[in-house]
């Protein structure tokens, strides 16, 4: 069909006066723009690289402790004032998911921040002359002050690459309401007990335990201590990490923690659809009383403050996941999930490590944690906890085993692992997947 | 209300018959479309509802908060500079889409209408990313920037949104433009006129919709942007609206309420810009008809 | 604009042969508008499209995390990407994606918009408005709130259903292996045809009434006209709406990032996704994977460009 042609008619007709409206209007606009990137020329450039310009040293600190968010800029006031050359430029990301592209792609460009969180790349990046060694910066004297595995976790051939920022331990978060509905009297001990728990609390109607798979590295987290129980060895994990000499997925001990993983899934202890799961929604499942417990880390008592109905969070207690049976110590994990790294490479490296020895001097190291409800590194400020919840659980640290995969390609085990969860695949073909996903990862 | 004038002619004569026929379906179809659009709009009613609720009972409560209060909306304003990052957004947004129009209407022109040697070589290598998701270039582009010295700075994110959304808003023009006479631009030459005058007083007045169209696209595209702009930007101060936003989005625990303020308060401009440029939009494809 | 405004230059007053002097300058002339025209877009395009493109061609056939040196490591990126299962099913999500919300995104919006203009105009503009602003609002924040909608323990749609008696139709939306791609591609359907719908009113509005008018003396009813006048009229407003729906649902990301990252188990995953992920490292463990990811991304820039191939084929024949 020959396309009828509205413009030909229309060319004189169109008005003139839009033609100046719509002008005047992209003049202001670009107008108010150049106006704005003068102003902002002044804020935007120079921020980025950290030089100093005329002896003020800027020190950026990015990680995604949002817990810290109300907190923090007050902190960075008072030191600014007692260290006037010093300016501390702070970015709280919401979640690793956004945090860690922003983090590769100054990695990338060579350009790191001072202070960052280096999630579960801190041993990497040490190798790599990214992330300075603190063992040598900060003095054993200062580390000393930290619990054991917050340093281990980060440490290899005698080099520490991070320190811990926020201890974490994981446990049951439970509903006692629910549990006398169900009749279940007292903590379970051990998993068969959690399992017959499991079946009364399902038979009224209630989830019994809601977890997180997704990201599926929240998997690991239940999973990764199972293994130790299994061999009783807290350093057992630590080799397999590393993909150590001799050991590997299709061991006979990681075979046996995910047949235990399987037979758990497979009583109906969880909610349906956990690998669907976020963090957030497994939390909110707890406190709308639609499951009767919650794994989760000890970040858990922060966030039910502010998101939980009052009269609940007044109710909820927590007991220690349970052990491979009757006696045997329970192996909670333990490491820290929330670190920070120092850049090796920055001008401003001194700096930094001035504003990291204030940050976690006494009296502002246990404030910020105590006011953000977190499970602090050091043991000085273990022993001024204000929570309950938090003390309960800082106490537990003495058996504590690893859960966070820093070896390269570790956290790629993963997935496989979300199999077990779907009941899409059996335990040894499940090691296998994860043997040859940790492989393929790394690299 | 220029749209409802021009609709009219059709409208008023098959209103007409359909009144002494069939009054009941225009009824019926006007309550499917109800239904339709309240289904549609159903989830971003709860977005605002959200935002006027206090934070713990944003679940388990009913539909319609039982206290209603603003705090979020002033929590929202001040926790996250939202007035700062606003202007950020509205600054970058605009000279990205300046940008994009300049180029997008002078190439999309060339290819319609003028004849040069390898026209259509240079036509489809420009395309050749237009189904490139955004994610597929990120680190080399950051590396391009830097190297260039444009890393962290709002005039770098521009540059880099004007070259990656310039092909698909050429494609457009391009479209608008080949609707146009030739004989049009000839009669120009004829009569001696430069090649830059004929585009510029000729033809570019008769692009106004295909204008109007590459102005909305763009707008929403640049507005609602976030990963280059969390990438590329490194001091928050620069930082456009979106990423900030969404930085309030935590990993176990969200503050659903200021969220949700935030994103109702971004959500304004664009529909402003909407309004205006719809007329335009609409009024400039049923101008023809009307003059006929 | 009147013939008298602008003053004759030399060549104008010589006649228009073929072959003459004057067509020689005239040609110049265009031609060097041309490629003038084109200089803005092809230099940004350069320097922030094509080079980067060439970059990463060169990274596809090494092995890079980002810091350090890159290995060279010949076509090993190329040959592990036949045989990583987590492609090819990105290759099938991407394709299914793409074809199904074309084709809903075409026909609904078209339907309403056909619809729109049957009703009184103030209505319409109402509910056109509405229809609208699901369009204007960022993937990110559709993504967050159709993830609640969808939960399945507090989200309102199950809630909706079981309270209606239909708990049985209650699932979970997300994390279910064969609804999840669905349950995305409804949230993309609900964002998109605002925007769609418009196109195809105005494009709908643009059509000549005397054709109707013409049709109507011929005897032909209401249906025969939509389908005789309106439907062909629409031919080239709705080759538009299908490329756009084409191009963007090639290249989908943010919506299926936010709500399911690509999971459960890149049952959702697509081009974008996985790309996002092998660039910074989310789903193939800590490290990112730098070549590989540059080598996929190659594939999918030469797949889609033979598809803008295709595309732009089919409307040169179209034209003509």
């Amino acid at each position: 069909m020959h396309s009828n042609n509205p413009f030909q008619r229309g060319s004189s007709f169109v008005s003139s006066e839009f033609d100046r409206r719509k002008l005047l209007k992209l003049g202001a606009t670009v107008a108010a723009g150049a106006a704005a990137s003068g102003v902002l020329a002044a804020c935007s450039s120079g921020g980025g690289s950290g030089s100093s310009s005329g002896g003020t040293a800027t020190v950026r600190i990015w990680s995604w402790y949002t817990e810290m968010k109300d907190t923090l800029p007050a902190v960075i006031t008072d030191f600014e004032a007692k260290n006037p050359n010093i300016k501390i430029d702070s970015r709280i990301f919401g979640t690793p998911d956004q945090y860690l592209p922003a983090l590769t792609a100054a990695v990338s460009g060579g350009d790191v921040p001072e202070i960052f969180a280096p999630h579960v790349r801190a041993i990497t990046y040490g190798e790599q002359g990214i992330s300075a060694d603190l063992e040598k910066e900060l003095g054993s004297s200062f580390l000393q002050n930290f619990f054991p595995p917050t340093n281990q976790e980060y440490t290899k051939d005698g080099k520490q690459y991070a320190v811990g920022w926020e201890a974490q331990t994981f446990g049951l978060f439970y509903n006692p309401d629910i549990f006398k509905q169900a009749g279940v009297n007292g903590e379970p001990e051990t998993w068969d007990d959690l399992i017959a728990a499991a079946a009364k609390i399902n038979a009224v109607g209630k989830a019994s335990v809601s977890i997180s798979c997704n990201p599926t590295t929240s998997a690991l987290d239940f999973f990764l201590p199972l293994i130790t129980q299994v061999a009783d060895d807290p350093t057992y994990y630590l080799k397999l990490d590393q993909l150590q000499e001799g050991y590997t997925y299709t061991d006979k001990l990681v075979v046996q923690a995910l047949e235990l993983n399987d037979r758990i899934v497979k009583a109906k202890v969880f909610q349906p659809g956990t690998t669907g799961t976020s963090g957030d929604q497994a939390q909110q499942l707890f406190y709308t009383e639609g499951a009767a417990m919650f794994f989760a880390g000890s970040w858990t008592p922060s966030g039910l403050i502010t998101n939980a109905p009052a009269a609940f969070v007044k109710k909820y207690k927590v007991m220690k996941t349970p052990a491979i049976k009757s006696g045997a110590r329970h192996w909670t994990a333990d490491q820290a999930g929330a670190g920070f790294a120092v850049s090796e490479t920055s001008k401003n490296k001194d700096a930094a490590l001035t504003f990291l020895k204030y940050l976690y001097s006494d009296a502002v190291y246990s404030d910020l944690m105590n006011k953000s409800n977190s499970m602090p590194s050091t043991q000085s400020a273990a022993e001024k906890i204000t929570n309950p919840m938090l003390k309960l659980m800082t106490s537990w640290l003495p058996d504590g085993c690893p859960h966070i995969p820093f070896g390269a390609g570790s956290s790629a085990a993963g997935d496989p692992l979300g199999k077990i969860f779907d009941q899409s695949a059996s335990p040894a073909t499940v090691a296998q997947g994860m043997q040859a996903a940790v492989l393929n990862a790394k690299g | 209300m220029t749209t409802t004038q021009s609709t009219a002619p059709f409208d008023r004569a098959s209103a007409r018959r359909r009144r002494r026929r069939f009054p009941v379906a225009k009824s019926f179809i006007s309550v499917i479309l109800v239904a339709i659009a309240a289904l549609m709009i159903f989830p971003l009613v709860w977005l605002v509802l959200t935002s006027l609720r206090p934070r713990n009972t944003v679940f388990g409560g009913s539909f319609f908060p039982t206290s209603i209060t603003f705090d979020a909306y002033s929590t929202a304003w001040t926790s996250t500079n939202f007035g700062l990052h606003f202007f950020n957004s509205l600054w970058i947004t605009s000279a990205t889409v300046i940008g994009v129009v300049v180029s997008a209407a002078l190439a999309g022109y060339a290819f319609a209408k003028l004849r040069f040697p390898f026209k259509n070589v240079i036509y489809v290598i420009l395309l050749v990313t237009l189904m490139m998701p955004s994610t597929s270039l990120i680190i080399p582009l950051y590396l391009q920037l830097k190297s260039i010295g444009l890393l962290n700075t709002q005039a770098g994110l521009v540059v880099l949104y004007i070259s990656s959304s310039s092909p698909f808003a050429m494609f457009l023009m391009r479209a608008f433009f080949e609707i146009l006479p030739i004989e049009l631009i000839q009669a120009a030459r004829i009569d001696g006129a430069g090649e830059f005058t004929i585009f510029w007083r000729v033809v570019l007045p008769l692009a106004r919709p295909g204008i109007a169209t590459v102005i909305i696209f763009q707008f929403l595209g640049t507005w609602n942007e976030f990963i280059y702009a969390n990438t590329v930007l490194q001091s928050t101060d620069a930082l456009p609206l979106q990423p900030v936003l969404f930085g309030l989005l935590g990993q176990y625990q969200t503050d659903w309420p200021t969220l949700t303020a935030g994103l109702t308060m971004s959500i304004v401009p664009v529909v402003l810009v909407y309004v205006w440029m719809q007329r335009q939009f609409v009024a400039g494809m049923t101008l023809g008809a009307v003059k006929n | 604009m009147s013939r008298n405004s602008i003053p004759a230059p030399p060549w104008a007053r010589v006649s228009m042969r073929p072959g003459g002097q004057s067509v020689w300058k005239l040609q110049r002339s265009e031609r060097l508008a041309g490629y003038g025209f084109l200089l803005p877009i092809t230099v940004l395009f350069a320097v922030f499209v094509g080079w980067p493109i060439l970059f990463a061609m060169y990274l596809s056939f090494t092995r890079w995390s980002g810091f350090g040196a890159p290995n060279f490591t010949g076509f090993a990126n190329y040959t592990r990407m036949l045989n990583d299962p987590v492609a090819a099913g990105a290759f099938v999500n991407t394709i299914v994606f793409a074809l199904v919300t074309t084709i809903i995104q075409t026909a609904i919006p078209l339907v309403i918009a056909v619809l729109l203009s049957a009703v009184w105009a103030g209505l319409g503009v109402v509910i056109r408005t509405i229809l609208f602003i699901p369009g204007i609002v960022s993937f990110v924040v559709s993504g967050v709130l159709w993830k609640l909608i969808y939960d399945p323990n507090l989200g309102t749609l199950n809630t909706t259903l079981k309270s209606l008696g239909l708990g049985d139709l209650a699932q979970h939306w997300l994390s279910n292996p064969h609804l999840v791609l669905p349950s995305i591609i409804v949230v993309s359907v609900w964002a998109a045809t605002g925007m769609n719908m418009l196109i195809f009113f105005a494009g709908i509005q643009g059509v000549d009434p005397t054709y109707y008018e013409a049709a109507e003396v011929d005897g032909a009813n209401r249906w025969q006209q939509f389908w005789y006048v309106t439907v062909p009229g629409l031919r080239v407003v709705t080759a538009i709406v299908i490329s756009l729906n084409l191009m963007n649902g090639f290249k989908v990301f943010d919506i299926i990032y936010v709500m399911t990252g690509g999971g459960p188990s890149h049952q959702s995953e697509v081009f974008g996704t996985y790309l996002y992920g092998l660039a910074f490292g989310s789903t193939s463990g800590s490290i990112p994977q730098l070549g590989y990811g540059s080598a996929f991304s190659v594939v999918v820039m030469l797949l889609g460009g033979v598809a803008v191939l295709v595309q732009v084929i089919l409307s040169k024949r179209a034209n003509r």
